[in-house]
């Protein structure tokens, strides 16, 4: 995508603290630090790929950008409007704008509904389609993720995971959305089925002018289906580049660490594995300085006492390290 | 829309919840044995059986049903019975009016002029007197000659119905009489209704009450969680029988005293905490999960997800509960009828477990058997149906 095209959506310093409770009285505890100041920006058109380990706060992110969680901090901007700090009834008018694809397709869906019930519900409550044109509506949505009409009538636990999933798409399409996140949508599908789901994804995004956002923790995927990726770490962004030279670009220690885990599809190519010791710090403290100096093969002194800033290399390219100029 | 939601049903019937519980052959037998009692209770509800059958007397005290044989003491008062009502009749000051209308039960007296009656009232006493001179009735060897004799002696100052009458006055005493000549059978079958009634009732209430205040609880969580818990913490340690003595008791004396209204009272009371702790767990599980969420994304309001989106997949636990309940109200009329705080001015299985108390200890075990038996099967049934439908309808189960 051209990087000249207006910005649908800008995060800046987004902060998500999740407080936990406990004792007699039920106070706060102790934070988990989910999200520590993420900033980023969407163009329209564009898929940005949000990768990172488990519990590095990705999913967690998604679901702030279409505000299934209020951020603590922040702001989120979607066009003209911020969405932080609005209240459920304002929020109406944007969810018809945005939507989410989930993980799991055997819990995404309402097991005692229909196809059709889940969709019609949908394009209902948004006055998408007439209750005249419902059943075409619905039947050509359903034919759009690959599905046979007849499966407009069948319950969730008739269809393979797979199928499941192209409804869980159906529904986010059923409201007509511009934006939508999909948090890990192939990563619980077989590998067969993983390249369908995503073809299905490229070309319906096509069609239907999406802008995505693409959360996975699988960078190959990302590389084959994103056009930009955030690399995050601890509830931070330390890396964001283009994806279409990813491991020239690559820069930061722990994008390098990611990239060098993936096999790659050559048997000359024998690369020296370089695996990460130890574990990411607990989220409920964060570290004083760089979150991942506790890791990173090239840590510093400086590392373990200042964190790095997010620091435009160039355009389109952002890394928080000290260790790279 | 009418046609989709046949649909919903037909497919409701051919889901796999349905399919397992057809496929269990003990379920099947369950709900047939429930069916028969269901339509048990509606025909007596819609007046079946007169209220003479279940409340009067129709026959001499303690008559010993099925297979048992009367003792000799036994048939002896019971011809003294039948010979002394109609001696009575007949020597009133209007004879032929009291002859003509004369019945105990569906057995009315047999045709004749009052002097007639009188006579063969008197051939009887003769033969009455007879056997009562005898010392041991039932081990001398002189006896039974008298004793035909003499039954058939006042069976002609009777005439018994014939045809379906006849098989109904055989039904009538078929389990016998109690202690003030009351059909048995007749006052089981009136209990079922009062039992089913009663079951129903509480069980769907306290399951409502249950499913609400839990799914409100574990939906929402915060203060109106902390409110439903307390509560039911509260409810659920006090032992659950003197909950229910004390609301029985409270209400005696009011105007829905000898109402069933109490029972209810007292069953829902104490009823609803454990469908309410299943679906507060159940909820607090399904609420997390990605569909719940995908609803609010679409920006459904939190009441119309918890209704739509949540609580009907907290359904199989609804019918469990139902079941489940369903027998336990059954159970606790008995024990509080039995202890007289349960149904009033009517027969029910604890009401006939009470009466029976004196009897059992003569020997005389119908009414406490015939009470126990009834309520023993549907009891049966209704648990192994729970157990299959815990098995047809829980998703977890293969």
């Amino acid at each position: 995508m051209s990087s000249t095209a207006p910005a649908l959506l800008e995060v800046q310093d987004l902060v998500m603290h999740f407080p936990v409770r406990g004792g007699v009285f039920n106070r706060v505890i102790s934070r988990v630090h989910a999200l520590n100041g993420v900033s980023l920006s969407v163009r329209k058109g564009e898929t940005l790929g949000v990768v990172g380990e488990s519990g590095c706060g990705k999913s967690t992110l998604g679901k702030c950008l279409i505000r299934l969680l209020s951020p603590t901090s922040g702001s989120i901007r979607y066009g003209d409007e911020e969405l932080v700090g609005l209240s459920h009834g304002d929020l109406m008018a944007h969810r018809k704008r945005m939507q989410m694809i989930f993980q799991d397709p055997y819990s995404s869906l309402n097991p005692r509904m229909t196809v059709r019930e889940a969709l019609r519900e949908v394009a209902a409550f948004h006055s998408v389609e007439t209750p005249n044109g419902m059943g075409a509506y619905i039947e050509n949505l359903i034919s759009k993720v690959g599905l046979r009409p007849e499966a407009a009538d069948k319950f969730p636990h008739e269809f393979s995971g797979g199928q499941r999933q192209r409804i869980g798409i159906a529904r986010a399409l059923a409201c007509n959305p511009e934006f939508i996140v999909a948090d890990e949508p192939v990563s619980a599908l077989d590998v067969s089925i993983q390249a369908q789901v995503l073809n299905l994804l490229m070309d319906l995004k096509d069609e239907f002018g999406l802008t995505l956002v693409f959360v996975s923790h699988d960078l190959k995927v990302i590389e084959h289906f994103c056009d930009r990726v955030l690399v995050m770490y601890l509830g931070s962004v330390v890396e964001e580049l283009d994806c279409e030279n990813l491991h020239a670009d690559a820069q930061h220690p722990y994008t390098k660490a990611l990239l060098g885990a993936n096999p790659i599809n050559d048997p000359d190519d024998r690369r020296p594995l370089t695996v990460l010791q130890g574990d990411v710090p607990s989220p409920f403290e964060l570290p004083t300085g760089c979150a991942f100096a506790g890791r990173c093969p090239v840590a510093e002194d400086r590392c373990h006492q200042d964190r790095p800033r997010l620091e435009r290399k160039t355009c389109g390219h952002q890394v928080s390290c000290w260790a790279v100029d | 829309m009418s046609e989709q939601q046949v649909s919903g049903i037909q497919k409701f019937m051919q889901g796999r919840g349905i399919r397992k519980l057809r496929r269990d052959r003990m379920a099947v037998v369950a709900l047939w044995v429930i069916g028969g009692y269901l339509l048990i209770a509606l025909s007596v509800a819609f007046g079946i059986l007169s209220k003479e059958d279940v409340f009067d007397r129709v026959g001499p005290d303690n008559v010993v049903g099925f297979w048992g044989s009367q003792d000799g003491e036994r048939r002896l008062d019971q011809a003294q019975f039948r010979i002394e009502r109609i001696e009575r009749a007949a020597k009133g000051s209007n004879p032929e009016a009291a002859l003509a209308n004369f019945r105990i039960g569906g057995v009315s007296a047999a045709p004749g002029t009052p002097d007639e009656v009188l006579a063969r009232v008197a051939s009887a006493w003769e033969s009455f007197d007879a056997v009562a001179a005898h010392e041991e009735l039932d081990d001398s060897p002189a006896v039974p000659p008298l004793f035909s004799e003499l039954e058939q002696r006042v069976d002609r100052l009777f005439e018994s119905p014939t045809g379906f009458e006849g098989f109904i006055q055989t039904m009538r005493m078929s389990l016998g009489t109690d202690r003030q000549g009351r059909s048995i059978l007749f006052r089981a079958l009136y209990s079922t209704k009062v039992a089913v009634q009663i079951g129903m009732v509480a069980a769907l209430i306290s399951v409502l009450i249950g499913t609400l205040l839990g799914a409100a609880a574990g939906y929402f969580g915060g203060w109106v969680d902390h409110l439903v818990v307390w509560l039911y913490s509260t409810f659920s340690s006090i032992p659950w029988i003197v909950l229910l003595m004390v609301l029985a008791s409270m209400f005696r004396g009011g105007s829905m005293d000898g109402t069933l209204i109490p029972v209810y009272a007292a069953f829902c009371m104490s009823f609803w905490i454990s469908p309410c702790r299943v679906v507060r767990g159940e909820v607090m599980k399904l609420k997390e999960l990605e569909y719940v969420q995908a609803a609010s994304a679409i920006g459904f309001g939190r009441t119309r997800i918890l209704i739509k989106h949540v609580i009907p997949n907290t359904a199989h636990l609804m019918f469990i509960n139902f079941s489940l309940l369903f027998i336990g109200a059954i159970k606790a009329e008995v024990i509080l009828s039995f202890l007289g705080l349960g149904v009033k001015n009517e027969p029910s299985w604890g009401v006939m477990i009470n009466q029976a108390k004196a009897e059992v200890l003569n020997g005389f075990f119908w009414q406490i058997g015939a009470a126990t038996a009834f309520m023993v099967v549907l009891v049966l049934a209704f648990n192994v149906l729970s157990d299959a439908l815990q098995d047809a309808f829980d998703p977890k189960h293969v």
